[in-house]
């Protein structure tokens, strides 16, 4: 096996070290991308470039907001029950 | 005649629904739609990739995560071969990366199960010959 296959095969044998910090919910960002590209692919019979984008850029936006929202909701409960 | 017209359609609509298991996009390339089935491709095959790199083919876990791993099969019968190697338990994987790492898979997998039925959908419009899209 050449070095680089096996490199390849090692970056997909072992697991990332990634910390419980605030941080590693930045993964979240690639997941919404990749879910508003799929769904508006699905929603749209026919696509065209700006349109395609524009669309997929709404509707990550609007999930980005919904949750951040959500989670300043959630963080001011946390903090009036606790206090 | 009109017996046969619809069992070759259900037949189709199957083909259908198949490929587009075994190949993200591949239903939606049968139908012809070629940007769709593109897009589709390469905005799975990254998510799933993404997530074992994160959390390596450990995440893929048949046996101490099979609600993930429902989930993770709609991606294609690949993930079942993935299965095969992780069930030994030589992959563990722990805390946050087996989180993400089968959130992403898990995720990918879902998205595959809507490509899926959308082509499916689109697939029975056309032959019946109702475009409403």
């Amino acid at each position: 096996m050449s070095t680089i296959a096996a490199f390849i095969m090692a970056t997909f044998t072992t697991p990332e070290n990634i910390g419980v910090t605030p941080q590693s919910m930045l993964w979240l960002l690639p997941l919404v991308a990749s879910i508003s590209i799929v769904y508006k692919t699905t929603k749209l019979p026919k696509i065209r470039f700006t349109n395609f984008v524009k669309e997929t850029v709404v509707l990550f936006g609007s999930i980005v907001i919904f949750m951040t929202i959500t989670a300043l909701v959630l963080v001011a409960f946390a903090w009036l029950v606790t206090e | 005649m009109a017996q046969r017209s619809r069992e070759s359609h259900i037949a189709f609509l199957l083909v259908v629904g198949l490929l587009g298991w075994f190949v993200p996009g591949g239903g939606h390339l049968v139908i012809n739609e070629k940007k769709h089935a593109i897009i589709i491709f390469v905005a799975i095959a990254l998510t799933f990739a993404a997530g074992l790199y994160i959390g390596s083919i450990g995440v893929i876990n048949p046996v101490g995560a099979k609600p993930w791993y429902v989930a993770q099969i709609m991606n294609s019968p690949a993930v079942a071969a993935i299965g095969r190697i992780t069930a030994s338990g030589n992959y563990p994987v722990f805390g946050r990366p087996n989180e993400i790492g089968q959130i992403y898979t898990s995720i990918a997998g879902l998205l595959n199960l809507l490509c899926i039925v959308n082509a499916v959908y689109w697939a029975h419009l056309r032959r019946t010959g109702d475009a409403g899209e």
